[in-house]
């Protein structure tokens, strides 16, 4: 899963959330190291909506613009669970062999 | 007009390069975003900001759809892309030889070298003909049609008679690579998981 992926499932893990505050909320989760530009956001959001993983979950209208929110779906949550499950046992397999690192050296 | 207006116009303009299915649900919120985003006095969108736009309405204008679960189709047609970028390579770096005054008038096309002054255009007809190939295998393969695999498999076969007939090393390169791309994209087309997205009757069902 590509990083941008991750962090847009992320950003939804916490409730659905329309584009701009996926682009905020990306943001501020990466402190700022991954930028989402909305045409690659977009492109995103509609590649997992044709996966099934994320879904509409309402609509507003602010200021006289549309705002849609989305949402993680079942399969969405499952498949950012995995892949969460999947970099942290990679972590924590670069962290123990760290501290092995250190261990031989100090 | 106002620079908002000035810019919102011009943001409106690039979204057109986004197919009119996505224009139609998402383009005014794209744009809510878009304008949320922009500068006090910004009239212009930045050069940055408009690549991402056209690169985005390109890339859905271009990517085929293939459900997720069916990975062995979405890399073999991956590949056959890669097969069509190849052979437009290969075309591209004969031309531009022979513009340098290189290749003594001959023309290396996909492993065959033609005369230039009677079949260069013959040759990069062929050439065209063959990146059309591709993408049109390409696009069949990921529709399911059960005949582009058939016709792919055929073309593999056919190709690998016909790599015995290379004289030259770039010629053997080229057409090697073309074939092992081939290869690859037979073999997974092939495999099991590959059987349920095609049927018969060329008609795609996915659940």
């Amino acid at each position: 899963m590509q990083e941008a992926t991750f962090m847009i499932l992320t950003a939804l893990a916490n409730g659905a959330q329309h584009g701009y505050g996926i682009i905020t909320d990306v943001e501020e989760i990466s402190n700022g190291r991954v930028r989402l530009r909305p045409g690659t956001l977009y492109t995103a959001l509609d590649r997992l909506r044709e996966d099934h993983l994320i879904e509409p979950d309402r609509e507003e209208i602010v200021d006289g613009r549309l705002r849609r929110y989305y949402r993680l779906t079942r399969a969405g949550t499952s498949r950012l669970g995995a892949e969460a499950a999947r970099l942290q046992a990679h972590a924590t397999v670069a962290q123990t062999r760290l501290k092995l690192i250190g261990g031989t050296s100090a | 007009m106002t620079d908002r207006e000035r810019l919102e116009r011009r943001y409106r303009r690039l979204l057109a390069w986004y197919p009119s299915s996505f224009r139609r649900e998402s383009a005014d919120e794209l744009l809510a975003i878009l304008m949320a985003r922009a500068r006090d006095g910004q009239r212009r969108p930045g050069l940055k900001g408009s690549l991402d736009l056209v690169g985005g309405g390109l890339w859905m204008r271009l990517r085929l759809r293939i459900p997720e679960g069916t990975r062995t189709v979405r890399v073999a047609v991956q590949f056959m892309y890669a097969g069509a970028l190849l052979t437009a390579l290969s075309l591209a770096a004969s031309v531009a030889a022979l513009g340098e005054g290189r290749g003594s008038a001959r023309l290396r096309l996909f492993g065959h070298l033609q005369s230039l002054s009677v079949d260069i255009v013959v040759g990069v007809f062929i050439g065209g003909a063959l990146i059309a190939l591709w993408l049109w295998m390409a696009r069949a393969i990921a529709q399911g049609k059960q005949r582009a695999r058939v016709t792919a498999t055929v073309l593999f076969v056919i190709a690998t008679v016909h790599l015995f007939g290379n004289r030259g090393v770039a010629s053997m390169v080229v057409s090697a690579l073309l074939w092992s791309v081939g290869l690859v994209v037979v073999w997974l087309l092939w495999r099991p998981s590959s059987r349920e997205y095609f049927r018969p009757s060329g008609v795609l069902e996915v659940h």
